[in-house]
Protein backbone atom coordinates (compact mmCIF):
# COMPACT_ATOMS: atom_id res chain seq x y z
CA UNK A 1 0.00 0.00 0.00
CA UNK A 2 0.66 3.44 -0.80
CA UNK A 3 1.29 5.38 2.94
CA UNK A 4 -0.67 8.63 2.94
CA UNK A 5 2.20 11.08 3.01
CA UNK A 6 1.90 14.36 5.20
CA UNK A 7 2.88 17.39 3.18
CA UNK A 8 2.99 19.28 6.37
CA UNK A 9 5.47 17.03 7.45
CA UNK A 10 7.38 16.01 4.65
CA UNK A 11 10.21 18.05 3.34
CA UNK A 12 9.89 21.37 4.80
CA UNK A 13 12.56 22.50 2.50
CA UNK A 14 10.38 21.44 -0.58
CA UNK A 15 7.24 22.82 0.50
CA UNK A 16 9.20 26.64 1.21
CA UNK A 17 10.71 26.42 -2.25
CA UNK A 18 7.13 25.98 -3.75
CA UNK A 19 5.36 28.57 -1.66
CA UNK A 20 7.86 31.10 -2.71
CA UNK A 21 8.63 30.06 -6.27
CA UNK A 22 5.35 32.05 -7.15
CA UNK A 23 6.67 35.02 -5.65
CA UNK A 24 10.15 34.55 -7.21
CA UNK A 25 8.46 34.77 -10.71
CA UNK A 26 6.58 38.28 -9.71
CA UNK A 27 9.83 39.53 -8.70
CA UNK A 28 11.52 38.27 -11.85
CA UNK A 29 8.46 40.50 -13.87
CA UNK A 30 8.78 43.47 -11.73
CA UNK A 31 10.57 45.51 -13.89
CA UNK A 32 10.50 43.82 -17.05
CA UNK A 33 7.83 41.72 -19.19
CA UNK A 34 9.66 38.47 -20.07
CA UNK A 35 8.16 35.86 -22.58
CA UNK A 36 7.42 32.21 -21.08
CA UNK A 37 11.13 30.59 -22.17
CA UNK A 38 13.02 32.90 -21.08
CA UNK A 39 11.28 33.31 -16.98
CA UNK A 40 11.67 29.25 -16.66
CA UNK A 41 15.35 30.07 -17.61
CA UNK A 42 15.91 32.68 -15.03
CA UNK A 43 14.32 30.64 -12.32
CA UNK A 44 16.06 27.71 -13.89
CA UNK A 45 19.39 29.29 -12.81
CA UNK A 46 18.84 30.01 -9.20
CA UNK A 47 20.19 27.37 -7.77
CA UNK A 48 18.29 25.13 -5.81
CA UNK A 49 14.58 26.90 -6.76
CA UNK A 50 13.53 24.31 -10.01
CA UNK A 51 13.86 20.74 -10.60
CA UNK A 52 12.22 20.73 -13.74
CA UNK A 53 11.42 23.38 -16.17
CA UNK A 54 7.44 22.16 -16.95
CA UNK A 55 6.96 22.45 -14.08
CA UNK A 56 6.51 26.13 -13.55
CA UNK A 57 3.96 26.48 -16.32
CA UNK A 58 1.36 25.25 -14.42
CA UNK A 59 2.11 28.01 -11.95
CA UNK A 60 2.02 30.75 -14.94
CA UNK A 61 -0.87 29.16 -15.69
CA UNK A 62 -2.40 30.09 -12.27
CA UNK A 63 -0.83 33.27 -11.69
CA UNK A 64 -2.72 34.83 -14.93
CA UNK A 65 -5.69 32.78 -13.97
CA UNK A 66 -5.62 34.68 -10.66
CA UNK A 67 -4.84 37.94 -11.98
CA UNK A 68 -1.64 38.58 -10.80
CA UNK A 69 -0.07 38.39 -14.21
CA UNK A 70 -1.42 39.13 -17.64
CA UNK A 71 0.00 37.82 -21.34
CA UNK A 72 0.34 39.80 -24.30
CA UNK A 73 1.86 38.75 -27.75
CA UNK A 74 4.77 40.58 -28.82
CA UNK A 75 7.12 39.59 -31.65
CA UNK A 76 10.47 38.01 -31.99
CA UNK A 77 13.60 38.97 -33.41
CA UNK A 78 13.70 35.24 -34.49
CA UNK A 79 11.09 33.10 -35.30
CA UNK A 80 7.31 33.06 -34.24
CA UNK A 81 5.37 35.25 -31.71
CA UNK A 82 6.29 34.99 -27.81
CA UNK A 83 3.56 35.30 -25.40
CA UNK A 84 4.90 37.96 -22.92
CA UNK A 85 4.22 37.88 -19.05
CA UNK A 86 3.74 41.09 -17.73
CA UNK A 87 3.08 41.84 -13.55
CA UNK A 88 -0.32 43.17 -13.02
CA UNK A 89 -1.25 45.75 -10.21
CA UNK A 90 -2.77 43.02 -8.56
CA UNK A 91 0.53 41.22 -8.68
CA UNK A 92 2.75 43.97 -7.97
CA UNK A 93 0.57 44.29 -4.90
CA UNK A 94 0.61 40.66 -4.00
CA UNK A 95 5.14 41.01 -4.49
CA UNK A 96 5.29 43.97 -2.40
CA UNK A 97 3.39 42.42 0.46
CA UNK A 98 5.48 39.55 0.09
CA UNK A 99 8.41 41.44 0.20
CA UNK A 100 7.64 43.11 3.56
CA UNK A 101 6.83 39.66 5.06
CA UNK A 102 10.10 38.03 3.78
CA UNK A 103 12.37 40.31 4.89
CA UNK A 104 10.82 39.78 8.94
CA UNK A 105 10.50 36.33 8.42
CA UNK A 106 14.19 36.39 7.03
CA UNK A 107 15.82 38.61 9.45
CA UNK A 108 14.43 36.71 12.60
CA UNK A 109 15.32 33.01 10.89
CA UNK A 110 18.90 34.74 10.30
CA UNK A 111 18.87 36.29 14.20
CA UNK A 112 17.80 32.58 15.59
CA UNK A 113 20.43 30.61 12.91
CA UNK A 114 23.03 33.01 14.05
CA UNK A 115 22.89 32.08 17.79
CA UNK A 116 21.77 35.70 18.61
CA UNK A 117 18.34 34.09 20.23
CA UNK A 118 20.37 32.84 23.48
CA UNK B 1 16.51 2.88 -32.49
CA UNK B 2 16.59 6.04 -33.65
CA UNK B 3 13.75 8.55 -33.57
CA UNK B 4 13.54 11.63 -35.32
CA UNK B 5 13.55 14.61 -33.05
CA UNK B 6 9.95 15.99 -33.96
CA UNK B 7 8.47 12.40 -33.31
CA UNK B 8 10.43 12.51 -29.91
CA UNK B 9 8.37 15.93 -29.04
CA UNK B 10 5.42 15.23 -30.56
CA UNK B 11 5.07 11.84 -28.15
CA UNK B 12 6.54 14.00 -25.48
CA UNK B 13 3.37 16.79 -26.03
CA UNK B 14 0.74 13.93 -26.14
CA UNK B 15 1.80 12.41 -23.20
CA UNK B 16 1.31 15.47 -21.87
CA UNK B 17 -1.92 16.09 -22.88
CA UNK B 18 -2.91 12.79 -22.00
CA UNK B 19 -1.86 13.33 -18.17
CA UNK B 20 -3.30 16.74 -17.88
CA UNK B 21 -6.59 15.11 -18.67
CA UNK B 22 -8.10 15.82 -14.90
CA UNK B 23 -7.77 19.37 -15.91
CA UNK B 24 -10.81 22.11 -17.49
CA UNK B 25 -10.16 22.06 -21.09
CA UNK B 26 -9.05 25.35 -21.48
CA UNK B 27 -6.05 25.33 -19.16
CA UNK B 28 -5.23 22.01 -20.51
CA UNK B 29 -4.82 23.90 -23.85
CA UNK B 30 -2.89 26.31 -22.72
CA UNK B 31 -0.52 24.03 -20.88
CA UNK B 32 0.14 22.11 -23.97
CA UNK B 33 0.38 25.24 -25.49
CA UNK B 34 2.91 26.57 -23.75
CA UNK B 35 4.76 23.86 -23.15
CA UNK B 36 5.22 23.27 -27.17
CA UNK B 37 6.02 26.85 -27.00
CA UNK B 38 8.92 26.78 -25.22
CA UNK B 39 10.47 23.55 -27.08
CA UNK B 40 10.70 25.53 -30.14
CA UNK B 41 11.62 28.49 -28.40
CA UNK B 42 14.75 25.45 -26.66
CA UNK B 43 15.75 24.07 -29.88
CA UNK B 44 16.08 27.59 -31.91
CA UNK B 45 19.13 27.46 -28.62
CA UNK B 46 20.19 24.04 -29.61
CA UNK B 47 23.76 23.38 -31.05
CA UNK B 48 22.12 20.71 -32.98
CA UNK B 49 18.88 19.12 -33.46
CA UNK B 50 20.25 15.74 -33.46
CA UNK B 51 18.28 13.07 -30.81
CA UNK B 52 20.58 13.52 -27.93
CA UNK B 53 20.47 17.65 -27.70
CA UNK B 54 16.27 16.98 -28.01
CA UNK B 55 16.15 14.33 -25.47
CA UNK B 56 18.10 16.36 -23.20
CA UNK B 57 15.95 19.40 -23.37
CA UNK B 58 12.80 17.56 -22.45
CA UNK B 59 14.80 16.31 -19.64
CA UNK B 60 15.30 18.97 -18.15
CA UNK B 61 11.36 20.03 -19.11
CA UNK B 62 10.73 17.14 -16.86
CA UNK B 63 8.29 13.66 -16.92
CA UNK B 64 4.87 15.23 -18.07
CA UNK B 65 3.30 13.23 -15.28
CA UNK B 66 5.22 15.26 -12.66
CA UNK B 67 4.09 19.01 -14.87
CA UNK B 68 0.38 16.93 -14.61
CA UNK B 69 0.99 16.66 -10.74
CA UNK B 70 1.91 20.20 -10.39
CA UNK B 71 -0.54 21.52 -12.31
CA UNK B 72 -3.66 19.70 -10.21
CA UNK B 73 -1.96 20.90 -6.87
CA UNK B 74 -1.99 24.51 -8.41
CA UNK B 75 -5.25 24.16 -9.33
CA UNK B 76 -6.45 21.80 -6.39
CA UNK B 77 -7.56 19.22 -8.39
CA UNK B 78 -7.23 16.15 -6.44
CA UNK B 79 -6.01 13.16 -8.23
CA UNK B 80 -7.97 10.44 -9.63
CA UNK B 81 -8.85 8.13 -7.33
CA UNK B 82 -8.97 4.45 -7.83
CA UNK B 83 -12.54 2.37 -6.73
CA UNK B 84 -14.88 -0.08 -7.61
CA UNK B 85 -14.31 1.04 -11.32
CA UNK B 86 -11.08 -0.30 -11.43
CA UNK B 87 -11.58 -3.29 -9.40
CA UNK B 88 -14.25 -4.44 -11.43
CA UNK B 89 -12.36 -3.80 -14.37
CA UNK B 90 -8.92 -5.81 -13.28
CA UNK B 91 -11.21 -8.81 -12.63
CA UNK B 92 -13.32 -8.37 -15.60
CA UNK B 93 -10.64 -8.32 -18.03
CA UNK B 94 -8.80 -11.52 -17.35
CA UNK B 95 -11.31 -13.85 -16.22
CA UNK B 96 -14.61 -11.84 -17.67
CA UNK B 97 -15.09 -13.81 -20.98
CA UNK B 98 -14.83 -16.94 -18.48
CA UNK B 99 -17.37 -16.22 -16.14
CA UNK B 100 -19.96 -14.66 -18.66
CA UNK B 101 -18.62 -15.78 -21.91
CA UNK B 102 -17.76 -12.68 -24.67
CA UNK B 103 -19.88 -10.59 -22.92
CA UNK B 104 -17.76 -9.94 -19.82
CA UNK B 105 -14.62 -9.14 -21.53
CA UNK B 106 -16.82 -5.98 -22.82
CA UNK B 107 -18.39 -5.38 -19.42
CA UNK B 108 -14.45 -4.88 -18.45
CA UNK B 109 -13.88 -2.78 -21.66
CA UNK B 110 -16.82 -0.19 -20.52
CA UNK B 111 -15.12 -0.19 -17.00
CA UNK B 112 -11.44 0.17 -18.51
CA UNK B 113 -12.70 2.86 -21.11
CA UNK B 114 -14.56 5.01 -18.75
CA UNK B 115 -12.20 5.22 -16.11
CA UNK B 116 -10.46 8.21 -15.30
CA UNK B 117 -7.39 6.96 -13.59
CA UNK B 118 -5.44 5.40 -16.34
CA UNK B 119 -4.09 7.14 -19.40
CA UNK B 120 -5.44 6.25 -23.03
CA UNK B 121 -2.24 4.67 -23.63
CA UNK B 122 -2.97 2.31 -20.92
CA UNK B 123 -6.34 1.86 -22.33
CA UNK B 124 -5.21 0.54 -25.72
CA UNK B 125 -2.87 -2.04 -23.95
CA UNK B 126 -5.64 -3.24 -21.85
CA UNK B 127 -8.18 -3.40 -24.64
CA UNK B 128 -5.30 -4.70 -27.28
CA UNK B 129 -3.09 -7.69 -25.10
CA UNK B 130 -5.10 -9.54 -26.19
CA UNK B 131 -8.84 -9.05 -26.48
CA UNK B 132 -11.09 -11.24 -24.49
CA UNK B 133 -8.39 -12.17 -21.47
CA UNK B 134 -8.07 -15.87 -20.55
CA UNK B 135 -11.12 -16.63 -22.18
CA UNK B 136 -9.62 -16.94 -25.41
CA UNK B 137 -6.80 -19.76 -23.63
CA UNK B 138 -9.57 -21.29 -21.78
CA UNK B 139 -11.93 -22.30 -24.17
CA UNK B 140 -9.63 -23.42 -26.37
CA UNK B 141 -8.05 -25.88 -24.05
CA UNK B 142 -11.75 -26.73 -23.29
CA UNK B 143 -12.23 -27.02 -27.18
CA UNK B 144 -8.72 -28.90 -27.77
CA UNK B 145 -9.57 -31.69 -24.29
CA UNK B 146 -12.69 -32.11 -26.43
CA UNK B 147 -12.00 -31.84 -29.81
CA UNK B 148 -9.83 -34.48 -30.61
CA UNK B 149 -12.32 -37.08 -31.39
CA UNK B 150 -11.61 -41.21 -31.73
CA UNK B 151 -14.80 -42.11 -33.65
CA UNK B 152 -14.89 -45.84 -33.29
CA UNK B 153 -15.96 -48.23 -36.13
CA UNK B 154 -17.97 -51.02 -34.86
CA UNK B 155 -18.36 -53.71 -37.13
CA UNK B 156 -21.28 -55.99 -35.14
CA UNK B 157 -19.41 -56.96 -31.90
CA UNK B 158 -16.04 -56.45 -33.22
CA UNK B 159 -13.91 -53.48 -33.01
CA UNK B 160 -13.03 -52.86 -36.60
CA UNK B 161 -11.29 -49.14 -36.27
CA UNK B 162 -10.17 -46.50 -34.21
CA UNK B 163 -9.51 -43.09 -36.09
CA UNK B 164 -8.20 -40.74 -33.81
CA UNK B 165 -7.87 -36.94 -34.93
CA UNK B 166 -7.11 -33.32 -33.65
CA UNK B 167 -4.10 -34.78 -31.98
CA UNK B 168 -0.87 -33.49 -33.21
CA UNK B 169 1.96 -34.37 -31.74
CA UNK B 170 5.80 -33.72 -32.02
CA UNK B 171 7.01 -30.29 -32.86
CA UNK B 172 3.63 -29.33 -33.72
CA UNK B 173 2.36 -29.66 -30.33
CA UNK B 174 5.27 -27.97 -28.58
CA UNK B 175 4.28 -24.92 -31.19
CA UNK B 176 0.76 -25.52 -29.91
CA UNK B 177 1.77 -25.44 -26.19
CA UNK B 178 3.97 -22.24 -26.36
CA UNK B 179 1.15 -20.15 -28.58
CA UNK B 180 -1.20 -21.57 -25.27
CA UNK B 181 1.33 -19.95 -22.92
CA UNK B 182 1.88 -16.76 -24.75
CA UNK B 183 -1.93 -16.61 -24.32
CA UNK B 184 -2.04 -17.10 -20.91
CA UNK B 185 1.04 -14.85 -19.77
CA UNK B 186 0.03 -11.98 -22.09
CA UNK B 187 -2.98 -11.24 -20.35
CA UNK B 188 -2.11 -11.64 -16.72
CA UNK B 189 0.88 -9.26 -17.61
CA UNK B 190 -1.15 -6.78 -18.74
CA UNK B 191 -3.49 -7.54 -15.38
CA UNK B 192 0.04 -6.74 -13.82
CA UNK B 193 1.01 -3.61 -15.92
CA UNK B 194 -2.88 -2.02 -15.48
CA UNK B 195 -2.57 -2.99 -11.71
CA UNK B 196 0.84 -1.02 -11.29
CA UNK B 197 -0.29 2.04 -13.40
CA UNK B 198 -3.08 2.24 -11.35
CA UNK B 199 -1.29 2.59 -7.62
CA UNK B 200 1.45 4.88 -9.64
CA UNK B 201 -1.66 7.44 -10.56
CA UNK B 202 -3.03 7.27 -7.20
CA UNK B 203 -0.04 8.05 -5.04
CA UNK B 204 0.50 11.49 -3.75
CA UNK B 205 2.43 13.62 -6.48
CA UNK B 206 6.08 14.39 -5.00
CA UNK B 207 6.73 18.00 -4.40
CA UNK B 208 8.76 19.76 -7.46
Amino acid sequence: MVARRNPAREAPIAQMRRGTLEYCVLALLRDEERYGFDLVRALGELDGMVTSEGTIYPLLSRLRRDGLVTTTWGESPSGPPRRYYRLTDAGREALDAFAREWTRFRDAVDHLMEGGGR
Amino acid sequence: MAKAPDDLIAAYLRRLADELRDLPKPRRTELVEEIREHIAEARTGLPSQDEVDVRNLLERLGDPGDIAAEARERFGIPPAKSGAREILALIFLPIGGVLLPFLGWFVGMALLWTSRVWTSRDKWIGTLLFPGGLAVPFFLAVFATSGGSCPTVSGGTRVIQTTCTGGPSGPEQALVVAGMIVLVVVPIATFVYLLVRLRRRTEVPALP
